[in-house]
């Protein structure tokens, strides 16, 4: 019988080259995962009681509001845009809550707040879309808008104390975990989801990579974006809420870092502006690791100076790596 | 299938971007308010205007060297910011102010090669570098304060037979620019930049060096400024420069000059910076809360910035 060549033995991928592909894959990872790695090992040596279970917990907890919001602002990074109406969003949401100049029932003013969060979301999104400005411009004379209104209201009404079933939400755990960082989880866990297996998420995915390519398509890149904005705008508004609980008093300078935090977080967790890699995991890793940053920083004392030039530094240097790699590869 | 845009008339193509609009508003903003407020028609508020439109030319004119290349950059008020405490806390004037420029010169050399070599959009970029150097600025000076020199306050605040030096310095600052932008090679590759920038490059310019240049002239143009505020308050503030950023966009927006590069000019960036002044000064004249000025300046930065059409949609 002659020898078929087609009948070649199975070859099995040998160790090394199983090692150098997990090594790629590794290597492939955001920063997040490896600056989280990182931050503990540091923490371990220089404040080993930031470890400690019980104070893991309160920073995963912290990390909600964050996580929150970076959930909104990834969907909007990756269609290359940006969103960094967050302040204003969380000034209006405080004012609604906690000022008392509407006096509401409960449940219709958390819905109206998620509904005021919609809503600059969208207006965002109609002028981003349609009128084709900026992005960046466009959400930062928003907020200044949106916070410059509240501020001068509320010279007439100081702020006062938060909902009681926020206060009370932030504060409850289930089954060890904190009620807040479950509220965070399964939300962004349906929605990855939805974004890798839905038309919508490969829509987002084509017109982030090539914009030109999906409008020659015909895919409806510019509803895509459109949504996009407004569940930006809907998660700064639950992220507000989240903040309002935490804190317990109205606050309209609350939440004022939000949306760099934000920023900085999608930018280490592997989404770049709209070339359609990373998930929803990488940034809410990143999320966490920015909680933990900042609690080991005022442990270590660093103040307000030394968080704000460390969040300067990285969203440039990841920025900066970012390019570089897009360009060499 | 075409997605739909903004009907806007097209302005005429010449490289000013002036257009009616442009040179009729701060015409109709004063005569409106000239009628309407007895107040502004006194020399004292015509001084203080022109002591407060100052900062704002400044700066609008570094943020029309870095529009013209088709950039945009977000630190000016960060650097002002800095510049005003690198002054409060040295010795003496002329340190602080050689400190204060060699900063503005190290912050516009890392913003133009973050943008023109590593290719990082130039809002991210000036964004982070925004951020950190207000980090910087709360380091030197946590609280307000700081001791400024008297010469420099006065050459800030002073007056020469009624003309205030803060026309002084703004008319040397337009002369300077101007004669960099329409008079010296540097401007023509500037302009040529951002109108084409790879004609540029297959015509011999140096287009990243072109682009390194102008956020370095912008940040040293907003340390200028910066100096300016700080002996004008004779105190320097680590939050004073916070809403300068957008409001130099939003100058340079309302004087035609194009986000988009290519298009701009001197006389522009002043009659945006003179609308946006008056707007802020009848509305402290009629009373209304500073903190409404912020929600106008945002307003007029909206409104500015969607006139100018675009085919790219996002960042």
């Amino acid at each position: 019988m002659p020898e078929n060549s087609l009948h070649k033995p199975l070859q099995l991928p040998s160790l090394q080259h199983m090692l150098r592909h997990s090594g790629r894959k590794l290597a492939a990872l955001p920063p997040a995962y490896a600056a989280l790695m990182l931050l503990l090992a540091v923490a371990a040596i220089l404040r080993p009681q930031l470890l400690s279970p019980l104070l893991l917990l309160m920073i995963l907890r912290q990390s909600a509001p964050l996580g929150l919001a970076v959930i909104g602002q990834a969907l909007v990074v990756r269609c290359r845009s940006l969103d960094l109406s967050s302040g204003g969003v969380i000034a209006v949401v405080s004012y609604l809550l906690t000022s008392g100049a509407w006096n509401l029932p409960l449940p219709l003013a958390l819905l109206v707040c998620l509904l005021v969060g919609a809503a600059v979301g969208a207006l965002n999104g109609w002028l981003i879309t349609r009128i084709r400005a900026s992005s960046v411009i466009i959400t930062m004379a928003m907020s200044m808008i949106l916070s410059g209104t509240v501020i001068a209201l509320s010279q007439f009404r100081a702020p006062g104390p938060a909902p009681e079933l926020l206060r009370t939400l932030a504060s409850t755990k289930f089954w060890g975990l904190p009620f807040m960082a479950l509220f965070w989880l399964s939300l962004m866990l349906p929605l990855a989801w939805f974004l890798r297996h839905s038309v919508w998420g490969r829509v987002i995915d084509a017109g982030g990579a090539n914009p030109r390519a999906a409008e020659l398509s015909g895919l409806p890149y510019v509803r895509a974006v459109f949504a996009a904005h407004v569940i930006s705008g809907l998660s700064s508004a639950l992220s507000s809420l989240m903040l309002i609980g935490f804190v317990g008093m109205g606050n309209v300078t609350l939440g004022q870092d939000l949306a760099l935090n934000s920023l900085a977080a999608v930018i280490l967790g592997g989404v770049s502006f709209g070339n359609g890699r990373g998930g929803m995991l990488g940034p809410a890793v990143a999320a966490c690791m920015l909680a933990f940053l900042f609690n080991l920083l005022t442990s270590l004392g660093l103040g307000e100076a030394g968080r704000l030039m460390l969040q300067g530094a990285i969203i440039a240097a990841a920025a900066i790596v970012y390019s570089l790699r897009n360009e060499v590869s | 299938m075409s997605t739909p845009t903004w009907r806007v008339r097209q302005p005429a193509l010449t490289r000013s971007g002036l257009t009616l609009y442009n040179m009729g508003l701060p015409l109709l903003l004063l005569t409106l308010l000239s009628l309407a407020l007895p107040d502004f028609r006194q020399l004292q508020n015509a001084q203080n205007f022109t002591g407060q439109l100052a900062t704002p030319v400044l700066a609008a004119l570094g943020q029309l060297f870095v529009a013209l290349v088709a950039g945009i950059d977000l630190s000016v008020g960060s650097v002002v910011s800095l510049a005003g405490c690198i002054i409060a806390t040295q010795p003496d004037a002329l340190s602080g102010i050689c400190l204060a420029l060699l900063m503005g010169g190290l912050v516009g050399l890392i913003n133009g090669c973050g943008v023109a070599y590593a290719r990082v959009h130039p809002l991210v970029m000036t964004l982070s570098t925004a951020t950190f150097l207000q980090g910087l600025a709360y380091l030197i000076l946590p609280i307000p304060g700081g001791q400024i020199a008297a010469p420099l306050v006065q050459l800030a605040n002073g007056n020469m037979l009624g003309l205030p030096y803060a026309v002084l310095w703004c008319a040397a600052a337009v002369l300077a620019v101007a004669t960099l932008l329409y008079h010296s090679r540097i401007g023509l590759h500037l302009f040529a930049t951002g109108g084409n920038p790879h004609s540029a490059y297959l015509n011999g310019v140096s287009v990243a060096r072109m682009v390194v240049l102008a956020y370095v002239l912008c940040s040293l143009m907003a340390v200028v400024a910066g100096i300016y505020l700080t002996a004008r308050v004779s105190a320097a503030d680590p939050t004073m420069g916070a809403s300068i950023a957008l409001e130099s966009v939003a100058a340079v927006a309302l004087g035609g000059i194009s986000l988009t590069g290519g298009i701009g000019s001197v006389s522009g960036v002043v009659l945006g910076a003179v609308s946006l002044g008056l707007m802020a000064n009848g509305l402290n004249l009629f009373g209304v809360s500073p903190f409404f000025q912020g929600v106008l300046t945002g307003l007029l930065l909206l409104t500015a910035v969607s006139l100018q059409r675009r085919r790219h949609i996002g960042l």
